[in-house]
């Protein structure tokens, strides 16, 4: 089975923690922080990018409150925390760029690196591996999302 | 549960600029489970500009012109970009639970247009939704359209325009120079209109909110009841009042560099530099559908080109990509097969900066 399985052509890496409803992602690292962004998804709903503003080094931010807004040609909205705790890196490039997120969601396309209070808890609150592409499977064919188009040169 | 009861209709008549911006703004922020759904109806009562969430005031607004003439500059949570508003509109907006509205933006976009091209041909225009979010009539667009999560509601906006004053839309931006203005004027004129444009009246507001809210009853299949605004909503109003009049969320800073403007979906206008040796020259241009649909060159110091007119002229109704361009430079600059490698790609490049999805090169 691949790493990076796809349901209607979004990718959905195995090894990532998914808030299925609020469309985001979580990656823990080695130090304890976690990397948080946007799905494949979310930048495909959302359209080409042409601003994304996280919020500062430094602010706390509790689960399901806003960590960055971005907006698109269509809409303007948060990208909600899927996990509590203190924000100790963002990504910088996205201020200059916001399409880096269309363009690699899950890499270089990462919004913000949080350190959290209750990681054991709230990861357990999300979905990840096969259960997440389930999840999203039921999703999106529930709200006929539509089928993901890739930029050229994106990356999975 | 409101994605399933009646909707509240708040007919707000004519309100303050700021008001117009901010009670969409405090109905969303007020937003709990119980709140209805809610569709608001209003006309500013006095012009101003608004700019979009992510944009540089003083990058995009002649903020000194705008000072002078006494007209406010408001900054609001949707999108897009700075826009002329006036009593000459009626704004529509929707400010609903996310369970009321198609999960899909581009679906919420057309439930939206709906009752509002309905709108419109009831009053003798031929108005057609134009994908993703654009209502056009003949290719032109006569209605704005934003969208938003604010707080915990989802928001839709628009407006019915009665009239349109492209000249003042034009005055009120930053431009990099006069000719750039004109051009945008000139596309405003071209590709934007109005009711009165379109049928040499202007009819009714009252008999157009009528029609609409009965639209929009039909477009939903909920019925709309007049309401009125909540105590916890007024608070919540006032707050954003405080919010979007303060210097601090006015001037904040933001946004990509500056790109251009654009008029609708398919027509951009835009400008670049090229480096010549006498003096740089401005490539104002507009942009239709990827296509060079007008094109100008000038000099800050109004200087002669020596025949470059066969190049801008070969640059007119040509796709703004690599090929055709570099095509035309070849073919069509006076110095010919005289130009350097570094000269062709000079102009290449300047022109394909004209695009405002390409990585700047500047």
């Amino acid at each position: 089975m691949s790493d990076h399985p796809e349901v209607r052509g979004c990718f959905l890496p195995l090894h990532l923690h998914y808030n299925v409803h609020e469309n985001t992602w979580v990656e823990v690292n080695d130090d304890g922080t976690v990397t948080i962004g946007m799905t494949d998804i979310a930048q495909n709903l959302a359209g080409p990018l042409l601003h994304a503003k996280p919020k500062k080094v430094g602010a706390v931010r509790k689960k399901g409150k806003p960590l960055a807004t971005v907006e698109s040609s269509k809409w303007v909205g948060p990208v909600k925390s899927p996990m509590t705790g203190e924000i100790v890196a963002v990504n910088e490039a996205l201020l200059s760029d916001a399409t880096i997120i269309n363009r690699s969601p899950y890499k270089a396309g990462w919004i913000v690196k949080m350190k959290p209070e209750n990681a054991d808890t709230e990861l357990a609150e999300l979905h990840t591996g096969q259960a997440a592409v389930d999840a999203y499977k039921t999703r999106i064919e529930a709200e006929d999302i539509k089928a993901c188009e890739h930029v050229e040169g994106f990356e999975a | 549960m409101s994605s399933s009861g009646p909707i509240r209709l708040i007919e707000a008549g004519a309100t303050s600029a700021l008001r117009s911006q901010t009670i969409y703004h405090g109905l969303a922020y007020a937003r709990t489970p119980r709140t209805p759904d809610t569709v608001v109806l209003l006309t500013p009562a006095e012009p101003y500009v608004c700019i979009g969430f992510h944009q540089d005031l003083e990058r995009e607004v002649d903020t000194a012109w705008c000072g002078d003439r006494g007209l406010p500059v408001l900054r609001r949570e949707t999108g897009g970009g700075a826009v002329y508003l006036d009593s000459d509109q009626l704004f529509v907006q929707w400010v609903m639970a996310g369970e009321s509205l198609p999960a899909r933006v581009d679906r919420r976009f057309e439930l939206f247009a709906r009752p509002l091209v309905a709108t419109y041909r009831d009053f003798g225009v031929a108005a057609e939704f134009r994908p993703v979010n654009d209502v056009h009539v003949d290719g032109r667009k006569i209605v704005g359209t934003g969208a938003a999560h604010i707080g915990e509601a989802e928001v839709l906006v628009g407006n019915l325009i009665f009239d349109f004053d492209t000249g003042v839309m034009t005055r009120v931006l930053r431009t990099p120079s006069e000719a750039f203005r004109e051009q945008v004027r000139q596309s405003l004129d071209a590709y934007m209109t109005s009711i009165r444009r379109e049928t040499g009246s202007s009819p009714d507001r009252g008999a157009v909110a009528a029609a609409y809210a009965r639209h929009c009853a039909t477009a939903l299949g909920r019925d709309l009841e007049p309401g009125t605004l909540t105590a916890e909503e007024e608070r919540a109003i006032d707050l954003v009042d405080q919010r979007f009049t303060s210097s601090e969320f006015r001037t904040r800073a933001g946004g990509r560099p500056w790109r251009g403007v654009k008029i609708h979906e398919d027509v951009h206008v835009a400008e670049s530099v090229y480096g010549h040796p006498d003096g740089d020259v401005r490539i104002t241009a507009r942009l239709r559908r990827g296509f060079i649909d007008a094109v100008a060159f000038t000099r800050n110091d109004h200087g002669q080109f020596d025949g470059l007119q066969p190049l801008i002229d070969g640059l007119r109704e040509i796709p703004l990509d690599h090929l055709a361009v570099s095509r035309v430079v070849r073919a069509r600059h006076p110095a010919g097969d005289a130009l350097t490698p570094g000269e062709v790609d000079g102009w290449v490049s300047a022109v394909l900066d004209l695009d405002p999805n390409r990585e700047a090169t500047r």
